[in-house]
């Protein structure tokens, strides 16, 4: 008796393990986006989600590609470059807060920091930059933020994408919840950003041509002509949000951060292309 | 008639229209202290949609229509109960269409 429960117990177990770790780790989840993306889209070459609708519809992507001969951002990336070489009142620079001067490193971003167990944003990294300095930090969602991290992006541009989710309890926790808040629906037309970005890109809500879950990091700051000028991307998930009708977190919340940690997770592998323009 | 029954029978007539009106006030706070504290229990589920009907029963109840801003108080209330049952359900829910879960 004692013998059969052993092997029903070892049997459960063996059956249980696979169950609980199928999926479960972030390059399970992002190699299995990768193919749901490829089975959606079997023509659109993996390179090409960074251009997010623009790789799915070819008048929209023709009238995109005519904006590129003078794109609506390039005042706002010089701003942005003569703000980052300018010298705080102290005489440093952005520089002495990054690594390699803050040339080249947006595809790091954002990094999880287990010193203090958080998700590291670019705009933060500028902001506590900032304040390290004796500066005042600077609003978020647009303006010399968006500039200053547009420069930085520009600086990335071709760069692959390397975020890493280390083993620790705690990096592992923020990267999942950054996954439950992609997923979970919200507001009161009860959608969550996988609604549109997983389950529906390609297809059209009311005017706008949704765009795949992959890549969609890898241009931002962007220049949205719907705004007239560069946003960062915690602006576009509040954005988002209210368009579901949820109240929007601030931008660098915990939450913002988290989503930005899984959803630039799962474009490792994909190039930095912003800033860029959108819709 | 004495005197003291014409004072009391005149701080009865001058009370019913304090009384009368009491009533919406009452609803509107009960309604609204419920709505709000339902709302804040939603966490990072709240809907804009409570939001507004909690600002518009606060503007309706400073213009002394305590009618109008219990009805929005209520609706609001109903909002949030839904918004709560969303947060509860998401608990498991968003894993259905998680891609790796």
């Amino acid at each position: 008796m004692l013998k059969a429960k052993v092997i029903l117990v070892a049997l459960g177990a063996a059956l249980a393990v696979p169950a609980a770790m199928a999926g479960s780790t972030p390059e399970e989840d992002r190699k299995e986006a990768v193919e749901y993306f490829k089975q959606m889209f079997p023509d659109v070459p993996y390179e090409e989600y960074v251009n997010g609708q623009y790789a799915l519809d070819e008048d929209r992507r023709s009238q995109w590609e005519s904006l590129q001969d003078f794109p609506p951002y390039e005042f706002a990336v010089a701003e942005g470059k003569e703000m980052f070489e300018t010298p705080f009142a102290n005489g440093k620079t952005y520089a002495s807060c990054f690594e390699n001067d803050g040339i080249g490193v947006r595809q790091n971003y954002p990094y999880f920091d287990e010193k203090n167990n958080e998700v590291i944003t670019l705009e933060l990294a500028i902001n506590r930059c900032r304040e390290a300095n004796g500066e005042q930090p600077l609003k978020y969602k647009k303006g010399n933020i968006a500039s200053i991290s547009a420069y930085m992006a520009s600086t990335s541009q071709g760069k692959k994408f390397n975020i890493k989710v280390q083993d620790s309890a705690e990096a592992q926790a923020a990267y999942q919840a950054g996954k439950e808040f992609y997923y979970s629906r919200r507001g009161q037309l009860n959608f969550s950003c996988a609604s549109c970005h997983v389950q529906n890109p390609g297809n059209w809500i009311r005017a706008d041509l949704l765009s795949p879950a992959l890549g969609q990091p890898s241009n931002f700051p962007v220049h949205r002509s719907k705004w007239g000028e560069l946003g960062t991307l915690h602006r576009r998930f509040a954005g988002c949000n209210r368009n579901v009708r949820a109240e929007p977190l601030p931008a660098q919340s915990t939450e913002y951060r988290n989503l930005e940690f899984f959803l630039t997770y799962m474009s490792n592998g994909l190039p930095v292309v912003g800033p860029s323009t959108r819709p | 008639m004495s005197r003291s029954t014409v004072t009391f029978g005149m701080v009865i007539a001058l009370s019913i229209p304090l009384f009368a009106q009491a009533g919406p006030k009452d609803d509107f706070e009960k309604a609204y202290s419920q709505a709000e504290r339902t709302h804040q229990e939603a966490g990072t589920f709240q809907w804009t949609t409570t939001s507004d009907r909690l600002k518009a029963a606060q503007e309706a109840a400073g213009a002394g229509d305590y009618d109008a801003a219990a009805r929005l108080a209520r609706d609001a209330l109903e909002l949030a109960q839904q918004s709560v049952a969303q947060q509860q359900d998401q608990k498991e829910a968003w894993r259905i269409t998680a891609i790796g879960d």
